[in-house]
C-alpha cells in the first residue's frame, strides 16, 4: 500500500473506531453453551415426563429390554450432542468437532440398526390401517420435536451463527432424534418397518427444512448500527 | 526467539481478551485500544481475500461493525483471535458471493440488446450529466448504492446518515432520474 493509500486507510480507520467507541453500549455476554444445553435439556426432559405421563404405558418396564432401551438411548444422546453443536454453531469461532458429529451419525445408524433387528412384521395388518396408525405417528414426531427446535433455534438466533444451514441442520437434527426417542418410548408399535417409515422417514425431511430455513434465517448479517445525532460533523472526516 | 515470540503473542492474546471483555462492559477506550490493535492484523488477513483496494476498505469497515454487533457472542476467558477471524472471514466470504453474483449480473447485462431502445435513438443524455443535475447528496446516495454497489449499510455509514434516510435519498434519486430521462 503506498503510503497516501495507507494514511487514508488510517483516517478511514480512527474515523470508524471514533463512531463505534461513541455508539458502545454495555451489552451481556452469552451463556455458556453448558448452561444453554442444560436448560434445552431441561426443558427435553419436561416434554418426556408430560408425554410419558400422558401416555399411561410401563415405560420403565419396557426399558428392563436391553435392545429397546439402547435404541432409545442412542437416538437421545444423539440428539443432546447435535444440540451442543449447535449451540456452539452460534458462536463464532467455536469450531465443531469431527469427533462429536460422527459420534452422533454412529448413535443414529447404531439405532437404526437396532430398529431392524427387532421383532419382525405383522403381514396381518392391511395397508391402510398401517397408514393410519402411521401417520398419527408421523404428526407427533413434528408435534414433539416443535417445541426443542423452536427452543434451539431461539438460542442460536441470540448468538451469531456464520453457518445459518449447518447451524439449522443441527437444530432440527436433535429435534428430530429427541421427537423420535419420545416416540419410541410412548408408541407401543414395535414393527421396525413401521418406525422406519413413520418415526426416522418423517423426520429426515424435518432436519432438512430447518437447514434450509436456517440458512435464510440463522445467519448472522450486519443489521443497521443507528449513528449518531451528530454523525453528519464526521463527514468533515472522510468515512471511508 | 522462537519462544519469545511464543510468549509475545500470548501476551498480546491475553490483553486483547482483556480488552474485549472491557468493551462488553461498555468502556469505550478499551473499544479504540482493541480496534486499533486489531486493524493492521485484519487488513493483512482480509487483504489476503480480496484484492481491489476500494473493495478491501468496505469489507474492513463491514468486519469491524460485525464486531461491534456480535460482540455478546464473544465468551470472556476464551482466547480473542479464533473469534474475531471466524467473524472477518465470514464476511469476507460474503462479500466474495456478492461480487461473484455482481460479476455474473454484469456478465449477463453486458450483451448489448440487438435493437436500440427508443430512448437510446433518441440519444439519451449520460448518466454522469444526469447525475450532475441532482442534489450533492441524492447524487452521493446514488453512486453508493447503484454505481459502487455498496450495501445500504456500508454506504450509510459512509454518508453519516441512517439507512434510512439513506433509502429516501436514493428513491429520491431515482425519481428525478426518472424525471430527467423523461425530459
Amino acid at each position: 500500500m503506498s503510503s497516501s493509500a495507507q494514511m487514508i486507510h488510517d483516517e478511514h480507520h480512527r474515523a470508524l473506531v471514533r463512531r463505534l467507541a461513541a455508539e458502545l453500549k454495555p451489552t451481556r455476554s452469552m451463556w455458556p453453551v453448558s448452561i444453554r444445553l442444560a436448560l434445552w435439556m431441561a426443558l427435553e426432559i419436561g416434554i418426556l415426563m408430560w408425554v410419558m405421563t400422558g401416555s399411561g404405558r410401563n415405560v420403565i418396564g419396557r426399558l428392563k429390554e436391553p435392545a429397546y432401551a439402547m435404541e432409545a438411548l442412542f437416538f437421545g444422546f444423539a440428539a443432546v450432542i447435535l444440540a451442543a453443536l449447535a449451540l456452539r454453531s452460534a458462536i463464532p469461532g467455536r469450531f465443531l468437532s469431527t469427533l462429536e458429529a460422527t459420534i452422533a451419525g454412529l448413535l443414529v445408524l447404531a439405532g437404526t440398526l437396532l430398529i431392524t433387528a427387532s421383532v419382525p412384521m405383522d403381514t396381518a395388518r392391511s395397508v391402510a390401517e398401517f397408514v393410519r396408525v402411521g401417520l398419527q405417528c408421523a404428526l407427533r414426531i413434528g408435534l414433539y420435536s416443535a417445541l426443542p427446535l423452536a427452543a434451539l433455534w431461539w438460542m442460536i438466533v441470540r448468538g451469531a451463527s456464520m453457518q445459518g444451514g449447518l447451524s439449522g441442520l443441527l437444530a432440527g437434527g436433535s429435534a428430530v432424534f429427541f421427537a423420535m426417542t419420545i416416540l419410541r418410548l410412548e408408541c407401543p408399535n414395535n414393527e421396525p418397518l413401521h418406525i422406519l417409515i413413520w418415526h426416522l422417514l418423517p423426520a429426515l425431511p424435518l432436519a432438512m427444512l430447518s437447514a434450509l430455513a436456517g440458512s435464510r434465517w440463522l445467519k448472522f448479517r450486519l443489521s443497521r448500527i443507528r449513528p449518531r445525532p451528530d454523525a453528519a460533523n464526521d463527514r468533515t472526516q472522510p468515512i471511508i | 526467539m522462537k519462544e519469545l515470540d511464543e510468549a509475545r503473542r500470548g501476551e498480546r492474546s491475553r490483553l486483547r481478551a482483556e480488552l474485549m471483555e472491557a468493551l462488553q462492559k461498555g468502556d469505550p477506550d478499551a473499544c479504540a485500544t482493541l480496534f486499533d490493535d486489531i486493524g493492521p492484523s485484519l487488513t493483512y488477513f482480509l487483504r489476503r481475500r480480496v484484492a481491489d483496494a476500494h473493495e478491501l476498505e468496505d469489507v474492513y469497515q463491514e468486519v469491524f461493525m460485525a464486531l461491534f454487533e456480535a460482540r455478546h457472542t464473544y465468551e470472556p476467558g476464551r482466547p480473542f483471535e479464533p473469534w474475531l477471524f471466524a467473524i472477518a472471514r465470514n464476511i469476507a466470504v460474503d462479500y466474495s458471493r456478492r461480487r461473484w453474483s455482481r460479476a455474473r449480473w454484469e456478465e449477463l447485462v453486458a450483451e448489448p440488446p440487438e435493437q436500440l431502445t427508443e430512448a437510446f435513438n433518441r440519444g439519451a443524455p449520460e448518466l454522469e450529466t444526469l447525475l450532475a443535475k441532482l442534489p450533492s447528496d441524492q447524487h452521493e446516495a446514488f453512486a453508493m448504492l447503484k454505481l459502487d454497489g455498496l450495501s445500504i449499510e456500508t454506504a450509510s455509514v459512509k454518508a453519516g446518515v441512517s439507512a434510512g434516510a439513506l433509502k429516501v435519498r436514493a428513491h429520491r434519486a431515482y425519481k428525478a432520474l426518472k424525471r430527467l430521462l423523461g425530459e
